[in-house]
């Protein structure tokens, strides 16, 4: 077998953030148990809005984002360089879906392999010749691959109830408190404030990490990181230089993440999420030094 | 979903899954079968599909799979050809008269990409079977499993006959059970 060398650096970091986030949800629930908040009804609230959003967030970006699933009739040559990626990956084959726009941009979403989607640009289609095509693609089946939209959205569980939080203890009254802990309910909506900026801030930090991993996933399925490479400094390239009117229908994008840190567990775009295009580069040049010093 | 799928998914971290060459062979039999049943006769070439990577121990392994391939068909008096497609995948294809010399080319070329440590960029290995209308015969390396491909014109399949095949042959080869899994090829190069 191939032996790919494992990035150690960015597991660790993933863990540590995993491990933070976690850590995170168990001091929020423990406090607001100690001040005699009704912690079911918060969990009821937040497990529907998880299950909606778990269920039907497919749904919901395809439509917001004008994406059309099409079939392998209509997309033969597409969706025969997704499947042998799945095959090599070994990956049951997600659908495709055509964004028609002049922006190069592809996304993933979907809460397994069996109900995803990656939807591709036209422009992206226009853009990329074959091999930069298939390292997006790639980079796309690493998500699904990887359950990002479920990691990031069972991450953002505790980002969505804090908000929730913060907002209903500043509209209601100052009463209950069945444990007589009233003395203690002025500090809930600073203290929810607080856990909703720590949360996001690792979700953030997380939903990085899985971009580089989904970017190590391009170049192990691929077998060749300059794929990916050349694709992101085009995609780079033209994004700094679209003129108007795409950059309007980019910000219409944005104007989707209405709630950052639950929009942005829903939608994997390959750009929106944030290391910067030269980091992403100078670390699949690595894995590229790696491939060729340590070989098989 | 393992305990070590789920793990991988969680941190994100990819492997690739190995090739299988175990039930490579039960496709000897299963073409007496098919000529005797069906009249399809093995149409004397085969083919191994393989994504090339970016690695000079990659250069190294093709060459040494020429040279075998050079060496191996001075004796069994087959041909060999490379050819890369659309798609950038490049193709062994072997001819032979002999349907067995020919299963064991393709086995052999598999074998000395896996012992090359390259048998998670297998694709699969193709075996054609008539004359006119071509029969094919897929060999999935990952899963270990055969499963038919009837193209039709227009880019669409003779499924009937795929799975009458299917129906016909389902005792003597490993076939994928999973018909979502039977993916199409289209251009075949044999």
């Amino acid at each position: 077998m191939i032996r790919w060398p494992r990035d150690w650096g960015l597991q660790v970091r993933m863990i540590g953030t995993l491990f933070l986030l976690v850590l995170v949800y168990f001091i929020f629930i423990a406090v607001l148990v100690y001040i005699g908040i009704n912690t079911l009804l918060l969990v009821v609230i937040v497990m529907v809005f998880l299950l909606l959003q778990y269920f039907f967030s497919d749904r919901m970006v395809l439509f917001s984002m004008g994406a059309r699933v099409v079939s392998e009739q209509e997309e033969p040559r597409l969706y025969e360089t997704l499947t042998r990626l799945c095959a090599i990956a070994g990956i049951t084959r997600p659908r495709i879906a055509i964004v028609d726009k002049d922006i190069p941009n592809a996304f993933a979403t979907g809460r397994n392999a069996k109900n995803s989607v990656i939807a591709v640009t036209t422009g992206l289609l226009s853009m990329l010749n074959q091999e930069e095509l298939e390292a997006v693609l790639a980079h796309e089946l690493s998500h699904v691959k990887n359950r990002d939209v479920m990691v990031l959205t069972l991450a953002s569980l505790i980002s969505t109830a804090a908000f929730f939080i913060f907002r209903s203890s500043l509209m209601a009254p100052q009463s209950g408190g069945r444990n007589g802990k009233q003395n203690l309910w002025f500090i809930i909506p600073v203290f929810a404030a607080v856990v909703w900026i720590i949360s996001f801030l690792l979700i953030k930090a997380l939903s990085r990490y899985r971009e580089f991993s989904a970017d190590r996933g391009s170049a192990i399925i691929t077998g060749r990181p300059s794929q990916l490479v050349s694709a992101l400094m085009k995609i780079s390239g033209m994004m700094a230089s679209v003129p108007t009117r795409d950059l309007r229908e980019v910000e219409g994008m944005n104007a989707f993440f209405i709630i950052p840190a639950i929009s942005g567990s829903s939608i994997l775009t390959l750009f929106a999420t944030h290391p910067s295009v030269e980091q992403r580069i100078a670390a699949l040049e690595r894995i590229g030094r790696e491939m060729v010093e340590h070989g098989v | 979903m393992g305990f070590k799928e789920a793990l991988n998914s969680l941190l994100g971290t990819t492997t690739l899954p190995g090739a299988s060459l175990e039930k490579l062979f039960s496709i000897s039999a299963a073409s007496i079968t098919m000529q005797a049943e069906l009249d399809l006769k093995p149409s004397s070439s085969a083919g191994v599909c393989f994504k090339p990577i970016e690695s000079q121990q990659y250069e190294a392994a093709r060459k040494d799979i020429e040279e075998l391939l050079t060496y191996s068909n001075k004796e069994t008096g087959s041909t060999f050809r490379l050819e890369t497609d659309e798609f950038r995948f490049i193709w062994v294809i072997l001819k032979d008269p002999d349907f067995d010399d020919l299963v064991a080319g393709v086995h052999l070329v598999s074998q000395t990409f896996i012992e090359k440590g390259f048998g998670a960029y297998l694709l699969c290995a193709i075996f054609r079977f008539g004359n006119g209308q071509p029969v094919y015969w897929v060999y999935n390396f990952k899963q270990g499993l055969y499963y038919p491909f009837i193209p039709a014109p227009g880019k669409t399949r003779d499924s009937a006959t795929e799975f009458r095949i299917r129906s016909l042959l389902e005792r003597e080869l490993p076939i994928e059970k999973d018909v979502g899994l039977w993916y199409p090829l289209w251009g075949i190069p044999l």
